[in-house]
Order: structure tokens, then C-alpha cells, then sequence
């Protein structure tokens, strides 16, 4: 309220101006300082004299209103005391107020007033305690008279409502108020008029300054013991208009004021004309009235003493209470705003400064109105307690409190200090005589601030007064039991509901100051940051089609969809994917490797195929040789039987026959050939090949115009082994060195041929006679037509394997081993001879791999073979015939070709002059160059066999075509014996040794007579000649084995009709004779 | 006095706010009275401030010391539209968290957000 006050003053005067027209004033009337010093002093002199100056003035000027003035001053006289007194107060006074307004003002303020004025009430009570039994009883005497009186006077009406007095009182004031109120401007006006008038009169009285000031001070001390009540009832009503208006309190009291000793005057008048009634009553009013008016002085006086007392009560209260006190002082000054505080402060110094004297008292007071107010907060639920005796110290604390009302005026209410600070400020000038000097201007000014001031309090006022009721409302439980109590203490409640706000602001404030604080200590503690922009929720729009189906899609409706390829949902290709491979042929067709795949699938394949080959190829590796030695042993048995029962049968047949069998030639394509050639091979000696001429007759078979060549186990006759093919006559044909898998031929038209036994069947052309599946073999190699340059440009004579030992080395009974020699691949030289004497030395190569597609440079190369010819060498060889003798025999034919067993550089190649040229590969000289017969000459006879002893490899036999038989030693021209006349001059045709004998051979004639030669009985004829008439025998070839186990000996016969007969030699001919090679020896020693 | 000022300004492990904790009592809560639900303009600002309340009562008493508590509910139809919604605050990370849950059904969608912020 008070803040508010302050705040509206604040507002409209601002405090430098109000300070600044303070001091002014105060400079200018000069006494406001001295005036203020002195004012105790002056007090305690002369102030009832004063006062009384003051009073029938006042009086005088009160008369106009004097009816209700009366009447509120009595009720505020009356309610003073009652403030003091509170029975007296109960009797109310004013209780001939309307009722009505009563209840009005009831309703409004009964129960917040009643509690703080009660509590108000025991504070007073309190300090009344504090005097109690104090000198002034008197005037509590008085006092109870008075009471008494008014009980009286108001005949106890409304006894029942003397709680209400208060109440009463209050409405009492409210309605003086409310009068008050609309005097208010005028009374204002007029106060001041009145103020100036008075200290113009004061002037003019002859107080001089110091009387002045002293009137003064006075007034001010006198009407705090009036304003006591005065206060009381201005603070009761600054109260309850201070809810409402403020100006309007401060009009009041400002009225009141003076009014004051008006009221007391009239009160005394009252008094007196009541005092009629009852003397003692009156005496005592009139005592009272007196001691009114002397005790208000004595009062005073008492008042300063008490003051003196009193200030040590109040020091010590004020220790007591220095921390509530300044509480509530920092309260009040908290609940200010700062400004108004500074201002009020400023304000207060300055009226301290002007006050220096009182400022002890000043402060003290200040002290005691907080106590009053801390102790109506704190003694709410005091009890009521006898006041009896409460005068003194309520005039005492009235003193207080009239200096805590300055102090108020001061501090707290704007209004009220403005009107009292100006009157303060504003009554010194007229007191001083430069008042009158004062310029009318600015007192013009002064009024036209106050009215403004005014104008403003009381919008403040207004806006206030709904928010203070409703927050005294709020505290009206609290205050309900003050209701007795004096007005002035209303002022104090005022100031107390301010402290109310205030303290709930400064609360706020406090808080807040505190929570700022605690944020800053805390914001250097604590990091705050942003946390990410967090995403609550994301529901992504629905497209049309779920919407759809959302909402129709479940009616009557089924969705289906169907894919093939389920596992390729997500792709657009629905079909099979299209299989390509790439193939390749080639012609002629004649094996399923004739044609594949291409690249990946065929590697593919490829490698398939060779996994399934590398097991097949070792499975049928296995079987070939594992079904090849069970066909052996079959035939074996099966020929032994037959041959044995044979023999038998036809022992009487050969007289060197042990027994025979016949290999089965009578296969369809072999019908009606004439069989060219026999020949074993030499390191496997069962395995013998017969070479088949083409045949003119017809056949079933398409294979009339090639040579067959069959390779036969002897001990499987039954059929052959394998069946080559060549499209031209075969001249010659050899074996392999070791064991026999390659074939050589030399044909007639010059090339010479390579078979490889090895191929597999299903490369080959396989042709369905009968009932039986035959292969026939094409030559893995040939030279024909591939190699002109370097291939024989005549038939092939011969063929033969160079043996690939060193002179004096390998045996060529001593088989090479057959592991050792595939494993380490086919590496040997081949010789072919032809007519023209070109002899070729061929290196034979075998292919790491085989290929399927043929090879593209080596055209010669059968596909899918793996063995071939290179062309190392040629050498011409017979050009050692003269020219001459070539006219006389016409030309030189080279027509056999023989290897030194020993020694491969040396070959013997046998001519058709009968001689045997003796060469050597690599240009050695070879002596002797030839050969000869016995007798020196050439003739021309044809060397048609030449045959090396496999026991003594120097030796060998030369058959010629006169029929002659040459023994011959490598190392002599002239031959070691010569037989002319064994064969009638029939022309041999084949001659060979025995493989288990060294001194028997064969040699078997054109006439088909077979003879058998064994040095060891008859050195100069065959011991056996058997002439074989029936079916002619064309060709033959020795076998045997000596083998210590089985030792056996032969000779396979091939007839005319193609028959091929194998004639076992009879013991004498098979097991070898000591001595022979030594007969041999002596023969070649006997011959040089 | 100001200098002894001493601030808890973390808060005790076992009372921090725990996001899978409060996620847990939303669901619980938030499957419990919106399962069945359908969208109905008119209850839906009734439900939406009970269904906050009860969110708001259960993660009290989950214990989270001195934290106080922003829980956010919206309830919106669901129609196919999109909807994006997010947060951003400025707090103290390591104290400060948040918790959040959506729950949908065929009407409705319903997002419940709840903020604890650590008071020092």
C-alpha cells in the first residue's frame, strides 16, 4: 500500500524534485533543521502553551463541519481510546452510527480488521503491560471514566455488538471517510490554506522561528499523542482506504491532524455539556479533558520522558527485536520497489538530516511501529489482557508510533508524506517569514503537483485497493480478532499487508535472486547443449495403390500373381536361359575324338574326358594286359593240347618237327593273300607279324587293295592281335628295339610307316565281319608325300632299328625292360634303305601329349597320335659301284640292310652283285669296304638275306640268289666258307639262324625245300633238307627262346595258300651243344 | 556461503532417466488403452490428456530422482497421410534424456514423447 503509494508519488513527483523542493524549503524557512533539533527540547518547554495556541484555533476553524466532525472526532477520539481501551471500545461510541453502515463496513472489513486489530490490541496490550502500573493509571482512570461515560452516553445499546465497536468505529471512519472524501479536495486545499494561514498566524503571533518550530515540533509531538488516536484511526483508516485511496488517508489525516485538537476540544465541549449529567463523569471528563489537553503536554512531557525510558525499553526492544525489525524494515523496504526504496531513503535521510535530534527517537519509533507490526504478525493468537493500565505506554508507544508515523509518512506512504513532508517541508515556510517570501509561483506549483499527486494517488489508489482487499481477504481469518482494536493500528495493518505482498514478493524475489544465482553457479558447472534434432516419428505417405487396397482391397477381391522361375521373382527374364556350346568335326570321321566342344565346354569335357580316360585308360591298361595274359595261358594250353596231338599226327611229317601249330589266318579279310613276310620281333619273341598283300581276288571285305599287317601272339593263335592298314604294299617291316609296340614298314612307294600298338582301339577304323568286330590300324606316321624332299624317292628296301647300344654293349638276347624303356620314351634311331641305295636315318619321337585335332605342321601325324618321325640323316650308299661295272650289270640295287649288332654305325647292306657293302654312319673308315664271294670278281647275283649270329655278332650269313651260302666274318673281304651247290642252285629266299643253337641255321629255297644246317655234324651240307611239295612254302622265319625255363626253338612256315605254320624243332635242334661257338671259332680260324 | 554451495548436478546412476524403462511403461500404458481403439475426433483431446497423465503418474513412480517430466502425446488419425514429426532440446546431455514411443493401429496413430530434464 504504502510501496504504492510511494510508487504513485514516485511516479508523479519524482524524488530528486520532492527532495529538491524539500530543501529548498527547508532552506528557505531554514528552520527545518533547527526546527526538528529543537523540537524535543521545545517540546518538553512549552509545548502546552502551544498547543493551546493551537487548538482554539483549530477549534475555530472546525466549527463548520462541526456536526459530524463531532461526532468522528468523538468516535476517533473515543476509538483512540478505545484502541487503548478496548472495553471502552466495546461500548462503542459511535454506536449511534447507522447500523446500516455499520453492516456495510462490516462486511467489508470485520474480519481482517478484527484480526489485526486484535492482534493489534495485544500488542498494545502487551506494551501497555510493559507500563502497566505507570504513573499515567490517571489517564487510564480517564480513560475508563470516558468509557464509562460513552457506555452511558450510548446506554449499552448494542452491548451485544461491542465486539463490533471496532467495527463501528471503523465504519464510523469509513463514513467520515467517505465524507472526508469529498471534503477531502476542499479540506485539502483548505489545509494548506489553513496550514499557511496558521503559520502566518503562528508568525504573526509573535512566535519567532524557534516558536515556530518549537509550535512545530510541538504539533507534531502533541498530535502524535492525539494523532496517537489520530494514528490510529489514520492508520486504521489508512488501512482500510489505503485499500481504496490513499490520498484520501492522506487527506484524512491531514484533516485529521488538525482536526485533532479539534475533536479533543469538542470531545472536552461534549464533555462538559454531558458533564451536566453526571459531575463526577464530567470531572473526570473534564479532568480527562484537561489531562487531555495537559496530559496530551504531559503526555509530552512524560512522552520525552518516557522517551527516555522509554528508549531504553525501546533499545532494548530494538535489540530484542532488531532482527525482526530488520526484517520487516528490509521487508518493507524490499517490498518497495528499489527505486521508491532509494528514494524513500534519500527521502528519510534527507528528513533525518533535518531530524538529526530525533533521529534515535526516529529510528526507535521506526523500531517500534516494526516491533508493533512484527508482534501483531507473531501475537495473533495473543489473548486479550487488560489494558488498563495501557495509556502511558500506548502514549508512549503512540510517541513511537507517531515517530514511526513520520517516519511512515517518510518512508512509507508517498501520499502521505507528500502531504506531510510537504506540509512538513511546506509548513516550516510558512512558519519561517520567508514562507511569505515563498513566490506564489511556486506554491501554485506546489499545488498543482499536489493536486496531480492526489489525482494519481487515487487511481493508484483504486487500482490498489482490489488488490490489497483481496489479499487482506486472504488474512482476514487471521485478523478477524483484532477487530477491537484501535484505528490507528489499522495503519500499522496496513503496513502490515504490505508486508504481506511484500513479503511474498521479496519471497519471489528472494527466490528468484537465489535461483538466478544457483543458475549461474550451476550454467559454469553444466554444459547445455542441443541435443539432435531427434525424429519422433516418420510415417511415410501411403501411395495410392496400398490406399487402395487399404480400403477396397479386402472386399470380394483376391490379389494373386503368379511367376515361373519363383526364384527370379524380381527379375523380368522368365524363360530358360538358351544353352549354347560350340562343336567342332573334322573328316574323315573315323574315331569319336574326330570331333568336341570348343573352348570352355570342351576343356570342360576335355578334362572330363581325361579324368574318365586317366581311369578308363588305367582299366583298360589293366585289362588289356591282365585279359592278354589270360587269352595267353588259355591258348597256350589250348595249342599245347592240339599241338601235342598234332605232332602225334603228323611227326612223320618233318623229320625236325617236334610238333606244330597253325596260326588262324582263315579270318575273312585275310582270305586269299599272299603272305610277303614273317617276322618276330627280337626282344619279344612270341609276338610275330606276317605281312599280308594286297589281294586282286574279291572280297567281302573293302580292304583288297592295302596291305594287312597282323600281329600275332604265337601262343594265341587263334586270331591276331591287331590288324594294321596300309593303302600300299608293304616291302619291309621291322619291330621296335624292346618291346614291340611300334611297327615300321617301308613301302613301295617309298615312305616308310610307323604303327603305334599303344593307340586305342576306339581311335581306329572298326570294321563288323561276321559276327566279330575287327579294328584295322592306320599308321600313326607317315613320310609319304610329307617329307619329299627328305623321303625316299624309290620302294623301300629295307627297314631296320638302329641299335641304339654301343659297340661290344647290349645283348640282344638281354631284353631291354619294357618299364625302363616306356617310361623313359620311345628315343631310338630308324634306317631305310631304298632301291636307289638312299639310306635315311629317321629319329623316332613320341609325343608327350597326343592331339585329338591333329597336328597342323606335322602333317604325316595321324590325329591323336603320339609317335613320330623326324628325318635326321640321309647317306648315299652306292655310289661305291663303278661306273663301269654299273654298264656291265646293269644299275646298283641296294636291297637288304643289316646293323652290326655291335656297333650301330656300322651297317652291311646287301647289293644285287652279290656283294655286301660295308658302310659306316659317321664317315669312320670301314674295312673291309665288302664282302666278296671266294673267288674276286663281281657277279651279278642278288644278296637276298644277310643274318647276323646271335651268339657271335661278328658272324653272319649271306644268302644269295644262285643259291650260294656265305659264311662271313665282319672283319674279312673273303668269307669264312662257301657253300654253292646246297640248295640244287635254287635261289634262297630266307636264311636264319636258330635262336637256340649257334651253329644251326635254316635256309629255306625258292623250290620250297627247307634246309637245316648244323655246323657242329657236317660243315659242307645240310643234315636236314625236308622238301615240302603240297602246299608251298613262301616264306619263313625262325623263332625261339632261350630261355633256361622254357627253352623252345622253331620255325613259323608260311605256305602258299597263307597258312602260317609254327614247327617246333625237335630237341636236337633246340638245346644248345657245348662247343659250337667253338666250332664256329675254328672254322673262322681254319678260313684265314 | 555462496562458495559452499555444493550442486548435485548428476544425477545417481540408478536414478538416471533410463529411456528403455520409460519406453517400456509407455507402451504398457499406450497398448493397454489405445488397443481397439478407433480415431473419434471428439474423445481424442480427452484421451490424449489422460493417456499423458497416466504416462506422466507411472514414470513418476519409476523413481527417477529429481527429474522433472514432459510428456508429450499426439493422437492422430491415420489415412495414409504422412506425418513427421520431431523434437530438439536444449538440455544437459548427460543428465537430460528422452524417451518415445509410437503406437499405431488402423485409425490411429499415437506418439508418446517424454522428456525428463534433471533439476540441479
Amino acid at each position: 500500500m504504502h510501496s504504492d503509494k510511494k510508487l504513485t508519488k514516485e511516479d508523479t513527483w519524482r524524488p530528486e524534485d520532492l527532495r529538491r523542493y524539500v530543501r529548498e524549503e527547508k532552506g528557505q524557512s531554514d528552520g527545518g533543521v533547527r526546527r526538528r533539533e529543537g523540537s524535543d527540547r521545545k517540546h518538553r518547554a512549552g509545548e502546552s502553551t502551544e498547543r493551546r495556541h493551537r487548538d482554539p484555533e483549530k477549534e475555530s476553524r472546525r466549527e463548520r463541519d462541526k456536526h459530524r466532525e463531532r461526532e468522528s472526532t468523538r468516535d476517533r477520539g473515543e476509538g483512540d481510546r478505545k484502541d487503548r481501551h478496548v472495553e471502552q471500545r466495546k461500548e462503542g461510541s459511535r454506536d449511534r452510527r447507522g447500523d446500516k453502515e455499520r453492516d456495510r463496513r462490516d462486511e467489508r472489513d470485520k474480519e481482517k480488521e478484527r484480526m489485526k486489530e486484535r492482534d493489534r490490541l495485544v500488542d498494545g496490550k502487551r506494551q501497555s503491560d510493559d507500563y502497566g502500573g505507570n504513573k499515567d493509571r490517571k489517564t487510564d482512570k480517564e480513560d475508563k471514566h470516558d468509557r464509562e461515560r460513552d457506555q452511558e452516553r450510548h446506554r449499552n445499546k448494542e452491548k451485544d455488538r461491542v465486539r463490533d465497536g471496532e467495527r463501528r468505529n471503523r465504519e464510523d471512519g469509513d463514513k467520515g471517510r467517505e465524507d472526508r472524501e469529498k471534503e477531502r479536495r476542499r479540506e485539502e486545499r483548505d489545509r494548506e490554506h489553513r496550514t499557511e494561514r496558521e503559520r502566518r498566524r503562528r508568525e504573526e503571533s509573535g512566535d519567532v522561528g524557534r516558536d515556530r518550530i518549537e509550535k512545530n515540533d510541538r504539533e507534531k509531538r502533541e498530535r502524535p499523542k492525539d494523532d496517537r488516536e489520530e494514528k490510529r484511526t489514520d492508520k486504521e483508516r489508512r488501512e482500510r482506504h489505503g485499500d481504496r485511496k490513499p490520498s484520501e488517508q492522506k487527506e484524512e489525516r491531514g484533516k485529521e491532524y488538525k482536526e485533532e485538537p479539534r475533536r479533543h476540544k469538542e470531545e472536552r465541549e461534549r464533555r462538559h455539556k454531558e458533564g451536566g449529567r453526571d459531575d463526577p463523569k464530567r470531572k473526570h471528563d473534564s479532568e480527562s479533558r484537561d489531562t487531555k489537553r495537559s496530559g496530551e503536554e504531559e503526555r509530552h512531557r512524560r512522552g520525552d520522558r518516557e522517551r527516555g525510558d522509554g528508549d531504553k525499553q525501546r533499545e532494548r526492544r530494538h535489540r530484542e527485536d532488531k532482527d525482526p525489525e530488520r526484517k520487516h524494515r528490509e521487508g518493507r523496504h524490499r517490498e518497495e520497489e528499489e527505486d521508491p526504496e532509494r528514494n524513500e531513503r534519500d527521502k528519510k535521510s534527507v528528513s533525518d538530516k533535518s531530524h538529526r535530534p530525533e533521529t534515535n527517537t526516529v529510528k526507535a519509533a521506526e523500531v517500534e511501529t516494526e516491533l508493533w507490526t512484527t508482534s501483531d504478525v507473531k501475537d495473533v493468537g495473543d489473548t486479550e489482557e487488560p489494558v488498563v493500565d495501557d495509556e502511558d505506554l500506548v502514549d508512549q508507544q503512540y510517541e513511537d508510533d507517531f515517530e514511526d508515523y513520520e517516519e511512515d509518512f517518510e518512508e512509507m506512504d508517498p501520499s502521505e508524506n507528500e502531504d506531510e513532508d510537504e506540509k512538513e517541508a511546506e509548513e516550516p515556510p510558512p512558519v519561517g517569514e520567508e514562507r511569505e517570501e515563498v513566490t506564489a509561483q511556486k506554491r501554485k506549483e506546489i499545488e498543482a503537483i499536489q493536486r496531480a499527486m492526489n489525482e494519481e494517488n487515487e487511481r493508484v489508489g483504486t487500482d490498489h485497493s482490489t488488490q490489497s482487499t483481496s489479499r487482506e481477504e486472504e488474512d482476514a481469518p487471521k485478523l478477524s480478532r483484532g477487530l477491537e482494536k484501535n484505528h490507528s493500528r489499522a495503519s500499522q495493518r496496513g503496513k502490515f499487508i504490505d508486508f504481506v505482498a511484500a513479503k511474498q514478493r521479496e519471497v519471489s524475489k528472494k527466490v528468484s535472486t537465489k535461483q538466478k544465482k544457483r543458475s549461474t553457479e550451476l550454467l559454469k558447472l553444466i554444459d547445455l547443449d542441443f541435443s539432435m534434432t531427434v525424429s519422433l516419428l516418420d510415417l511415410p505417405p501411403v501411395n495410392e495403390y496400398d490406399m487402395y487396397i487399404r480400403t477396397f482391397g479386402t472386399a470380394n477381391t483376391k490379389q494373386a500373381y503368379v511367376q515361373c522361375n519363383e526364384d527370379n521373382a524380381d527379375r523380368d527374364v522368365q524363360t530358360e536361359e538358351i544353352e549354347v556350346s560350340e562343336r567342332w568335326t573334322q573328316h574323315p570321321p573315323e574315331h569319336s575324338g574326330a570331333c568336341g566342344d570348343s573352348n570352355f565346354s570342351q576343356e570342360a569335357q576335355g578334362r572330363n574326358m581325361y579324368e574318365m580316360n586317366f581311369d578308363s585308360q588305367r582299366l583298360s591298361a589293366f585289362l588289356r594286359s591282365a585279359s592278354q595274359v589270360l587269352v595267353v595261358l588259355l591258348e597256350e594250353s589250348q595249342a599245347e593240347r592240339k599241338s601235342l596231338s598234332k605232332l602225334r599226327t603228323q611227326k612223320d611229317k618233318l623229320s625236325f618237327s617236334d610238333g606244330s601249330l597253325q596260326l588262324n589266318t582263315k579270318l575273312p579279310f585275310l582270305y586269299g593273300r599272299h603272305i610277303s613276310l614273317v617276322h618276330f620281333s627280337q626282344v619279344q619273341r612270341h609276338t610275330m607279324m606276317s605281312v599280308h598283300a594286297p589281294t586282286t581276288k574279291p572280297s567281302s571285305v573293302r580292304l583288297n587293295s592295302c596291305t594287312l599287317i597282323c600281329i600275332w601272339n604265337i601262343w594265341e593263335p587263334s586270331r591276331p592281335q591287331k590288324i594294321l592298314v596300309y593303302e600300299s604294299e608293304v616291302q619291309c617291316c621291322c619291330f621296335s628295339p624292346g618291346k614291340a609296340t611300334l611297327v615300321f614298314a617301308g613301302t613301295s612307294v617309298g615312305s616308310v610307316v610307323l604303327w603305334d600298338l599303344r593307340e586305342q582301339t576306339s581311335n581306329h577304323y572298326c570294321l563288323k565281319i561276321g559276327e566279330e568286330e575287327w579294328t584295322f590300324r592306320q599308321p600313326t606316321f607317315s613320310t609319304s608325300a610329307v617329307m619329299a624332299a627328305s623321303a625316299h624317292l624309290s620302294s623301300v628296301s629295307s627297314v631296320e632299328v638302329v641299335p641304339s647300344t654301343a659297340a661290344g654293349g647290349l645283348r640282344p638276347e638281354v631284353p631291354l625292360l619294357a618299364s625302363e624303356e616306356e617310361s623313359s620314351g620311345l628315343s631310338f634311331q630308324l634306317a631305310s634303305l631304298d632301291e636307289s641305295g638312299v639310306l635315311n636315318f629317321w629319329v623316332v619321337v613320341e609325343l608327350p601329349k597326343a592331339n585329338e585335332a591333329g597336328s597342323p605342321t606335322d602333317l604325316g601325324l595321324r590325329p591323336g597320335g603320339k609317335v613320330k618321325l623326324l628325318h635326321s640323316s640321309s647317306l648315299l650308299t652306292a655310289e661305291r659301284v663303278s661306273p663301269r661295272d654299273a654298264v656291265k650289270t646293269g644299275p646298283l640295287q641296294t636291297l637288304h640292310l643289316k646293323f652290326l649288332p655291335s656297333d650301330s654305325n656300322h651297317f652291311f647292306i646287301g647289293t644285287n652283285m652279290g656283294l655286301v657293302n660295308h658302310g659306316t654312319s659317321h664317315s669312320l673308315k670301314a674295312t673291309p669296304k665288302f664282302y666278296r664271294f671266294q673267288e674276286p670278281g663281281v657277279r651279278p647275283v642278288d644278296v637276298t638275306s644277310i643274318h647276323f649270329s646271335p651268339f657271335r655278332q661278328n658272324m653272319f650269313l649271306v644268302g644269295c640268289g644262285d643259291g650260294s651260302i656265305r659264311l662271313h666274318t665282319v672283319s674279312h673281304e673273303q668269307p669264312v666258307a662257301e657253300w654253292r651247290s646246297s640248295t640244287a642252285g635254287e635261289p634262297v629266299v630266307a636264311l636264319q639262324w636258330a635262336h637256340t643253337r649257334p651253329a644251326v641255321f635254316c635256309v629255306l629255297d625258292a623250290a620250297s625245300h627247307l634246309h637245316v644246317w648244323d655246323l657242329l655234324k657236317s660243315d659242307t651240307e645240310p643234315v636236314l633238307t625236308e622238301r615240302i611239295s603240297a602246299d608251298r612254302v613262301t616264306a619263313m622265319a625262325v623263332f625261339g627262346d632261350s630261355g633256361k625255363q622254357n627253352t623252345y626253338s622253331g620255325i613259323a612256315l608260311v605256305h602258299e595258300s597263307g597258312k602260317i605254320e609254327m614247327q617246333y624243332f625237335t630237341r636236337d635242334f633246340t638245346v644248345t651243344v657245348p662247343a659250337e661257338e667253338e666250332k664256329l671259332e675254328t672254322m673262322m680260324t681254319e678260313a684265314f | 556461503m555462496e562458495s559452499s554451495d555444493t550442486f548435485l548436478i548428476r544425477p545417481h546412476h540408478q536414478h538416471k532417466f533410463k529411456p528403455a524403462v520409460v519406453k517400456e511403461c509407455i507402451r504398457e500404458i499406450v497398448r493397454e488403452k489405445l488397443s481397439g481403439v478407433q480415431y473419434d475426433p471428439e474423445e481424442v483431446p480427452q484421451l490424449s490428456k489422460t493417456l499423458a497423465d497416466s504416462v506422466k503418474e507411472k514414470v513418476k513412480n519409476a523413481g527417477f530422482d529429481r527429474y522433472k517430466l514432459v510428456v508429450q502425446v499426439v493422437i492422430g488419425e491415420q489415412r495414409g497421410q504422412g506425418v513427421k514429426m520431431s523434437s530438439r532440446c536444449l538440455w544437459d546431455a548427460d543428465s537430460d534424456n528422452y524417451a518415445e514411443d509410437v503406437y499405431l493401429n488402423d485409425s490411429l496413430f499415437c506418439l508418446v514423447a517424454v522428456f525428463g530434464s534433471y533439476h540441479y
